[in-house]
């Protein structure tokens, strides 16, 4: 079986990179970016599994970045991670069918098993 | 002095001045008819006086006896004449004058009467030439006493005439001067006073609330009316700084997510290395597990600045002077203000000069300018929108100048003069309208100017002008604040 692709997009340079370190050991391939514009055309050339995407991000919206994905590749399952959460976002997050949403910090562990499930064919959080 | 009192005063002044005008006219003018009158009768003797003597000759010439009925008649018309007009005769010239006068025509009778006895009698020639003597003698002294006396009462008709011209145009000098000096003290000091009072209230219009200096103050109405002045000042005063204090804590509300979202990445980078660096603790390489730890420290600094960043703005500090680098102050407070810029979706673009004199500001307040304008300005943009901020160094007249451009929707022409005044706002609820008021007010008491160019559809750019420091040694013309 070939190895899952996860995508990590955050400004923050150290989310993808620490997911990045951790995920790879587990035999994930793991691609990180630091603007959604280039993640969205990697996409388009690229199937990935999961996209994990930061919510609050300079060029396009994190909202924007999942609406996008579950239109065009409604298999990629996305898992929002952000900052600032408050219970509008992720009750929008969520209605534009995100797959999860985890508020930072994020657990790693938390992150990996919810992946693991999601790949597994867990259904969402109702 | 009160104003009543000076009012009541100044017009006690002029009825005074009024009477005593009035007085020396009517003692005067009175005066003037009791000699005209005597004058009149004084003419009307002259005259019999007169016709006496023709008379008197044509008697001594002719032996006319028909003239010396006609001198006795004149005689006795005289008499009663002086007599009837005595009490008049008296006021005019006074009672030696009058018995002088009475005194010589009674002696003339006298002489007259000796003639008529002496022609029928029958006497010696030379007698009679004597009686002629004496009669002429009598006749020519009543005729000069009376004569000198009508000349002496027109020169003082004269007199009295040309006095009361001087006195008339003594007392309306005095009671022009009297007005003048009046007018000079009484309003003089009031109108300095009203303009005072104008000056305050202007400057309270533009937002500073000088007070009227205590010392300045007249003990009168308009003294009342400053302090009442004062006192308004004072609690505007307190108002507006309730108020700045609390756009102070309704910025921080606004802030506040924007600093979750801030506080929230660092914390989440620790956190992630922290675990990344437990579960691959054998796998990682020495210089990895220490760049992992440098990562940690990095953003513990992030935290840090955003903390001190936040307790600098939400502490009420007292107006701290000092000086300090324009350009600093810009980057810390972009500092403050990136998340909020970042959400928005605006990019910022800095052309900050270098080698830029130092001004001497308070820098709490420099940074409130900033954040209303940068506020104003993200507010005014869409999200593809640019914010430029431009510092440049006027050489000529020693001032530095900060530029806060943005792309945004622009002001309308209409509102452009009123964009600076307390409470005007196009937000509705979301904007006090305090914002460009409070900025205009900081700069103005740093000695500088606040200027706003804009096109709509365009964009604003709001100048700010600073003067550049100058050391003791060079001057001080930064320590006062200038009022108008
Ligand atoms: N950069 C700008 N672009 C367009 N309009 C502006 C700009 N800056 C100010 N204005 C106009 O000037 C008005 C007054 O600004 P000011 O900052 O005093 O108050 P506000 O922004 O409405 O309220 P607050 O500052 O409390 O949010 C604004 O309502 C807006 O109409
Ligand atoms: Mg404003």
């Amino acid at each position: 079986m070939d190895a899952k692709k996860i995508m990590v997009i955050d400004d923050e340079n150290i989310v993808g990179k620490m997911i990045k370190a951790t995920f790879e050991r587990d035999g994930y391939v793991v691609e990180k970016f630091l603007n959604a514009k280039p993640a969205l055309e990697r996409l388009r050339e690229q199937k990935f599994d999961v996209v994990i995407t930061d919510l609050k991000m300079r060029d396009v919206d994190g909202m924007e970045v999942l609406k996008i994905v579950k239109k065009e590749f409604p298999a990629t399952k996305v898992i929002m991670i952000t900052a600032f959460a408050n219970m509008d976002t992720s009750v929008e997050a969520f209605r534009k069918k995100a797959d999860d949403f985890f508020p930072k910090p994020v657990k790693i562990s938390d992150l990996k098993a919810r992946i693991k499930g999601l790949l597994e064919g867990e259904e969402r959080p109702a | 002095m009160k104003l009543v009192y000076k009012i009541i005063l100044a017009n006690t002044l002029g009825i005074i001045i009024i009477i005593l005008i009035s007085v020396f006219s009517y003692h005067e003018f009175n005066m003037l008819k009791a000699k005209l009158s005597f004058v009149e009768i004084a003419d009307t003797l002259n005259a019999s006086f007169l016709k006496m003597r023709l008379a008197e000759k044509n008697y001594f010439l002719y032996k006319d006896v028909s003239s010396l009925q006609l001198i006795k008649a004149e005689i006795r018309r005289s008499k009663d004449m002086t007599g009837g007009m005595k009490r008049k005769i008296i006021v005019a010239v006074g009672h030696e004058n009058f018995t002088g006068l009475v005194r010589r025509l009674d002696h003339y009778a006298e002489e007259i009467d000796k003639i008529g006895t002496s022609d029928k009698i029958g006497i010696s020639g030379q007698d009679i030439k004597n009686r002629q003597l004496s009669v002429r003698e009598a006749g020519r002294d009543l005729k000069l006493f009376s004569g000198s006396m009508v000349r002496l009462e027109r020169k003082k008709v004269n007199g009295i005439i040309s006095a009361s011209l001087d006195g008339l145009l003594y007392f309306f000098s005095l009671a022009i001067l009297v007005a003048i000096m009046g007018t000079y003290l009484f309003f003089s000091n009031m109108f300095r006073n009203l303009s005072r009072i104008e000056r305050a209230t202007n400057s309270i219009s533009k937002g500073n609330f000088n007070k009227i200096a205590e010392w300045k103050m007249p003990n009168n109405e308009l003294g009342s009316v400053m302090r009442a002045i004062n006192s308004m000042c004072d609690e505007l005063q307190t108002r507006h700084e309730k108020l700045i204090q609390s756009r102070k804590l309704a910025s921080i509300g606004i802030l506040t997510a924007g600093v979750a979202h801030e506080l929230g990445n660092p914390l989440n980078n620790i956190s992630m290395v922290a675990q990344t660096f437990l579960e691959l603790y054998d796998d990682l390489p020495d210089e990895e597990r220490l760049e992992y730890m440098e990562t940690v420290l990095q953003e513990c600094g992030r935290i840090k600045d955003i903390v001190k960043n936040l307790l600098d703005f939400s502490k009420p500090k007292d107006t701290e002077f000092r000086v300090l680098d324009i350009n600093a102050i810009i980057k810390k407070t972009l500092k403050l203000v990136r998340n909020m810029i970042n959400v928005a979706g605006i990019k910022t673009e800095l052309d900050l000069q270098e080698k830029l004199p130092e001004v001497f500001i308070d820098e709490d307040k420099i940074q409130g300018v900033l954040v209303n304008l940068i506020n104003n300005a993200i507010q005014a943009m869409s999200a593809k929108g640019t914010l430029f901020i431009r510092t440049i160094r006027q050489e000529k007249e020693d001032k530095v100048i900060i530029e806060i451009e943005d792309t945004g929707k622009g002001i309308p022409p209409e509102f452009l003069s009123n964009i600076f005044d307390p409470f005007f706002s196009t937000k509705g609820t979301e904007g006090t309208g305090l914002g460009l008021s409070i900025s205009y007010g900081i700069i103005k008491r740093h000695n500088g100017k606040i200027r706003v160019k804009s096109k709509v559809g365009v964009g604003t750019t709001f100048i700010i002008e600073l003067p550049v420091y100058i050391s003791k040694e060079e001057g001080d013309g930064c320590e006062e604040d200038h009022g108008d």
